[in-house]
């Protein structure tokens, strides 16, 4: 054998297996691996089409520009926030508020003309007036001081004295907007708490020391009549932001 | 274990894709949401009304307003009932945004559980202009034209103490308990009646803003409360229950029944005694002010205040004969 011409096999059965053709065993083999990695491809497409969940920051911005966080109810204190107002941005306001005395006559004269240029609203919501003035007690009773306007003849306004209920001191203020709040339920619940802080701070002195014949100034909050009474009746009810005896 | 640290590849794959997806933008959220309808002129030109429930002739109002309001503003209208119930509502959306309408007119069942349906509107670029019931979200709605039900209760509850006085006892009717108008009104009424120690509530419970469940709720009750001087009702509809319930209990002259609405047959009510007062609301306002939105936002607009409250007003017997036909009288 050793000396034969007989030309080697390729391919012989001892030889190792060629690398671009494995053997069919290994071949049928990798069909299911083949066929998962499909699968996963397409599965993964789909859950890129179709995301089973959404990862987002907890700081995402709201419509309005105010953070997610910020604009959930839980994060909003009433309180807080009206006790902010109260010692900041409404004793200012106050101080710009327009005198009653220059705009009484065309209240009692025209109150819708005088509302559309003097009052304010929320939306369209109720208008409300933020004035300010000062004049002499001349009656009073158990909700109210009734008081002739200085500067404004025959004019008599009331401030409240007895519990303070309503939006006049929140909408009226001109300090804040709704959309800035979580949702009306806050927004009225901001509203209670100025009312108390009416009722702590500015209704006691009024109630204790304003009796009649003391002279007083005041700003305060009213909703826009629709109508006037005659001359004896209060032209506005408002409720004091601000008062001090003279 | 060589063995099985390639099968696990997929299996990784399919994790690493899913939180790939996870984190991309999402369509739903505020700055990738877009006007579809704004950008497909042949959708544009149909808008729904989705309403709460036709089961109530105040609701009927609305819906009816804001379609005859859409069809006058050049737009293919339809209104869909969804009965007082979120699965019904949220079928409607499934079917709405399917069908591609242009914009959606919107008063919901539920405070909290309807804003997903706002939000896939949202999502498949159709806008959504709440009318009347709040959702407690600020990003869904395109716009939330509200009544001002706090104040309007806050008056209601002076002209409560004024005609029932400062000492008596009273119950009252809740409406759904999953609508911030529900609760609006309660602590509106209660930031002044609560400050009457004599005033005392014997009963408070919820009919659901329903006029049959309110007769039935306060049938029971008057068995156990037979002196109660007042009834404060979340609603007209509840209001009418009651009067039928005293009526039928002979209380109906003794006891104070008040509501909130201004549905015509309660003005009517108020006007001949039956009734001590309600507080109108303006139904017409809130669905013409949705439709016009919408109509601004397909030709162009997009930005709005997301709340606009809208101002009511308390109807006595005093001044009833201002208001009729869900509104002032013109």
């Amino acid at each position: 054998m050793a000396g034969s011409n007989e030309i080697p096999k390729v391919g012989r059965v001892s030889d190792p297996p060629l690398p671009s053709s494995p053997p069919r065993a290994e071949r049928a083999g990798q069909r299911p691996a083949l066929l998962i990695g499909v699968v996963v491809v397409a599965v993964a497409g789909l859950l890129w089409a179709f995301p089973l969940f959404h990862v987002r920051p907890l700081q995402a911005s709201g419509a309005d520009g105010k953070s997610a966080a910020s604009l959930a109810a839980g994060a909003f204190d009433p309180a807080a926030t009206a006790l902010r107002l109260w010692q900041t941005d409404l004793r200012a306001a106050a101080q710009r508020a327009p005198e009653l005395k220059n705009f009484a006559a065309q209240l009692r004269a025209d109150p819708a003309a005088a509302g559309r240029k003097f009052a304010s609203a929320a939306g369209l919501g109720t208008a409300y007036y933020f004035v300010r003035g000062s004049g002499r007690v001349v009656a009073r009773d158990r909700n109210q001081v009734k008081i002739a306007l200085d500067g404004a003849e025959a004019t008599i306004v009331a401030l409240r004295i007895g519990p303070v209920f309503g939006n006049a001191v929140r909408d009226g203020c001109g300090l804040l907007e709704v959309n800035a709040f979580p949702g009306l339920q806050e927004f009225n619940a901001l509203a209670a708490e100025l009312n108390t802080l009416v009722e702590k701070h500015v209704i006691p002195t009024v109630r204790e020391k304003a009796d009649v014949g003391a002279r007083i100034q005041f700003a305060g909050c009213a909703g826009a009549p629709e109508t006037v009474g005659g001359p004896d009746e209060p032209l506005l009810v408002l409720i004091p932001v601000e008062a001090s005896l003279l | 274990m060589k063995q099985s640290l390639p099968r696990l590849f997929p299996l990784t794959g399919l994790l690493v894709s899913l939180l790939f997806a996870a984190c991309k933008p999402s369509a739903s959220t505020p700055s990738a949401a877009s006007g579809a309808a704004a950008n497909n002129p042949a959708k544009s030109k149909r808008v729904a009304v989705v309403v709460s429930t036709l089961n109530n002739p105040w609701f009927v109002v609305l819906a009816e307003t804001a379609r005859d309001r859409a069809k006058e503003l050049g737009y293919d209208a339809t209104i869909f009932d969804s009965q007082n119930d979120p699965s019904k509502e949220s079928t409607h959306f499934d079917n709405l945004i399917s069908s591609g309408y242009g914009a959606v007119l919107f008063n919901c069942t539920d405070a909290e559980g309807s804003i997903a349906n706002v939000r896939r509107a949202k999502t498949a670029g159709i806008p959504v202009f709440c009318m009347d019931r709040e959702i407690k979200a600020n990003d869904a709605a395109m716009s939330q034209i509200l009544s001002d039900n706090y104040s309007g209760c806050v008056a209601l509850g002076q002209y409560f103490v004024e005609q029932v006085g400062e000492t008596g006892k009273y119950v009252e009717l809740l409406g759904i308990v999953a609508d911030t108008n529900t609760w609006n009104r309660s602590k509106g009424f209660h930031s002044v009646v609560d400050r009457y120690p004599g005033l005392k509530m014997v009963a408070q419970q919820s009919a659901e803003f329903d006029r049959s469940k309110a007769l039935e709720v306060l049938e029971s009750i008057l068995q156990a409360n037979a002196d109660i001087d007042a009834v404060f009702c979340g609603n007209d509809a509840m209001a009418m229950g009651a009067y039928q319930a005293l009526l039928a209990a002979g209380k109906a002259s003794k006891v104070k029944v008040f509501g909130f609405d201004g549905a015509d047959d309660v003005v009517k009510a108020v006007a001949e005694g039956k009734i001590a007062a309600t507080v109108m609301q303006f139904p017409k306002t809130m669905a013409r002010t949705a439709a016009e939105n919408a109509d601004k936002f397909i030709k162009g607009q997009k930005e709005f205040p997301q709340r606009t409250p809208v101002a009511v007003e308390l109807v006595t017997r005093a001044n009833v004969g201002k208001f009729g036909d869900y509104g002032r009288k013109q």
